[in-house]
């Protein structure tokens, strides 16, 4: 499982309670701090969605608008990471619909695909394993939007089931539908030989 | 309720195998897709498929070095066009 290192609250300096409640009250610089602390992976999360730096760079922007726009609304039932991210994949999910729903133009390339190497110098091994990794890559741009947040969310970012659900705005079991859905076209697409004898 | 026959039993499994390599099926229901896997080909290497995915997308955990843009909170700068708070906060 994806570790969640990239989440980081704001340390003790500024508490997240305090940070919220400063920029509900309309301190941007709180605000920034707040947001500041999840852009990376915020904007990772885009990446992978989108497979396009320059589209991720200009809804990262938006985003944050929204999120600035929206936080007076912000009442703290789910957490302040989880609204944010799904402020992320809606507006993904919005541009990928002004795209027309083509996939990525710049797919996510196996070279920024991090996936731990096969313990052996066999240069067959490896040949294999880099050959999952671009199938890996091609089926996963290919998937329409809401399965590849579904994968994204859950097995690439490593978030639970309910949080993941929540981010995509739907229910637990529809997420898992959705989930099992994405691995069902991910795992005919590349297909269980390679798989098995690749990645296993 | 009847005993489910085989091709019940593998229609259900194939439609649970990414529930089973989650660990999220419980204990009668896992034990259904096990003894089911036991005595099928297709089953068992759907199930070792599964895991060989789900783990290579894990594997998937980072986009070296990425950081997100500077220009990240420029709209909302312009929106409250109150300068540079981060500046600030630097």
């Amino acid at each position: 499982m994806a570790p969640l290192a990239g989440r980081r609250a704001p340390g003790p300096a500024g508490t997240e309670a305090s940070l919220i409640a400063r920029a509900q009250a309309g301190d941007v610089g709180a605000f920034e701090r707040l947001s500041g602390a999840y852009a990376d992976r915020l904007f990772m999360l885009l990446l992978r969605l989108l497979g396009d730096r320059g589209e991720a760079e200009d809804v990262a922007q938006e985003v944050m608008l929204r999120a600035w726009r929206g936080i007076g609304g912000f009442r703290g039932t789910s957490s302040y990471f989880t609204w944010l991210y799904r402020i992320a994949v809606n507006e993904a999910n919005r541009a990928l619909e002004k795209r027309g729903r083509r996939p990525p133009s710049v797919p996510i390339g196996p070279d920024e695909l991090r996936l731990p190497g096969p313990a052996t110098d066999d240069p067959s091994r490896q040949a294999e394993f880099n050959e999952l990794r671009r199938a890996l890559a091609r089926a996963l741009a290919e998937l329409p939007p809401e399965l590849r947040t579904a994968v994204v969310l859950r097995d690439v970012e490593g978030l639970s089931t309910q949080e993941a659900a929540e981010i995509a705005g739907v229910s637990q079991a529809a997420f898992k539908s959705r989930l099992h859905q994405a691995r069902l076209r991910v795992r005919a697409a590349i297909g269980d030989e390679a798989l098995v004898t690749s990645g296993g | 309720m009847g005993v489910p026959s085989r091709s019940d039993d593998h229609q259900w499994s194939q439609q649970h195998l990414s529930h089973y390599v989650e660990g999220e099926l419980g204990p009668r229901a896992r034990h259904r897709l096990d003894r089911h896997a036991l005595g099928c080909v297709d089953c068992g290497r759907g199930i070792k498929a599964m895991r060989a995915l789900v783990y290579a997308v894990q594997g998937l955990d980072g986009l070296a070095g990425v950081r997100a843009p500077a220009t990240i909170f420029d709209r909302v700068r312009l929106a409250t066009s109150g300068g540079s708070p981060s500046a600030q906060d630097a």
